[in-house]
């Protein structure tokens, strides 16, 4: 039996590169995970990709979760789109789009798309799927450690979570880097490079929380239209429909206050 | 306490077929928690699903609490 993620994603991309595997999914296809319940997706910033996702979804019954319409005006403000169905097994099946992902510059994303021939089951690059999990949940920073593994070690050194990994590489690659947990590595100090580490692990998650917060403000007033309507509870194109029109009143396509770095 | 052994952990040497084996079987099992899962695991919404929760709970006295989750 196939991961049915993989199987979504290869459907997405059918006709044209139009989502790229990310988060849990993503680290399970690189293989230093096997645990992940939900899908996450890049999807490419276009209304074609759009209809073409909720097309697929829609031809598996899927419904909208209470989330930002999948629409390319409300996806380029970094807003997040979510679904979910029941598979032929009966087991839930959610799915998560965004087409800018928070941390990821937006050339990497462009990368995605526009390679020369790309398989159908894209997913986004380990550099990149390294700042997605920049989030505020402590859970997700453990598996960075494997993921830098994963890229060369000047890159590694840079990005690791892993202190034995930052000790072991910093004479070697790290010389020139500003990193405190390398600078650390590099006078010998074990238990400053563990602290550095934690501290900027604190770092990104409470600006990842503040950048959350923004959104939860933005959103209030949608939310609780989108409520009232049941929007759950009907066929997607018809949710999608009346989630598009309140949010036209209500969902600010910009949030203030989300730095660069954070929309990108 | 390490629950597999390094065979079972070396998930690099899989084949795809087997990967997707062991990921299947993991996905069945994993069903079982549905009801307990985050509202929301990414995204932008996921603080705000718990807090809306939240605002309704503490309306309701006898309502159970949800903890934000961190």
């Amino acid at each position: 039996m196939a991961n049915v993620y993989f199987e979504l994603t290869e459907a997405f991309n059918a006709e044209e590169p139009t989502v790229a595997l990310a988060s849990g999914q993503a680290a399970v296809f690189y293989r230093v995970a096997i645990m992940s319940k939900d899908g996450d997706w890049v999807v490419r910033e276009s209304p074609e990709g759009c209809a073409r996702v909720l097309a697929v979804l829609a031809s598996h019954g899927a419904r909208y979760r209470l989330s930002s319409p999948l629409d390319v005006r409300w996806l380029s403000g970094g807003w997040s789109s979510h679904f979910e169905f029941f598979d032929e097994r009966r087991r839930r099946v959610r799915c998560d789009f965004v087409s800018r992902p928070p941390r990821v510059p937006t050339a990497s994303i462009d990368a995605l798309f526009n390679r020369h021939a790309p398989p159908a089951l894209i997913t986004v690059d380990v550099e990149s799927l390294i700042w997605m999990k920049h989030t505020q949940r402590a859970k997700d920073y453990p598996i960075i450690g494997p993921l830098a593994a994963l890229l060369p070690p000047e890159r590694e050194v840079l990005l690791t979570t892993d202190p034995d990994r930052v000790l072991a590489l910093a004479v070697t690659h790290g010389a020139r880097a500003t990193r405190p947990a390398v600078r650390a590595a590099l006078s010998g100090d074990r238990r400053a490079v563990v602290l550095a580490l934690a501290g900027e692990a604190d770092d990104y998650q409470q600006r990842d929380r503040r950048r959350v917060e923004h959104y939860e403000t933005a959103a209030a007033r949608y939310l609780e239209v989108c409520r009232a309507m049941h929007v759950v509870d009907l066929p997607i194109h018809e949710a999608h429909a009346r989630m598009c029109e309140a949010a036209e009143q209500y969902l600010p396509t910009r949030v203030t206050g989300i730095s660069d770095a954070d929309a990108e | 306490m390490q629950m597999l052994s390094e065979d079972d952990l070396n998930l690099r040497e899989m084949t795809r077929e087997e990967l997707d084996a062991a990921w299947d079987l993991w996905f069945d099992l994993a069903q079982s928690t549905n009801d307990a899962d985050p509202l929301y695991e990414h995204g932008v919404f996921a603080q705000t699903i718990v807090s809306a929760v939240q605002r309704v709970a503490r309306a309701i006295p006898d309502a159970p609490q949800i903890a934000p989750r961190r």
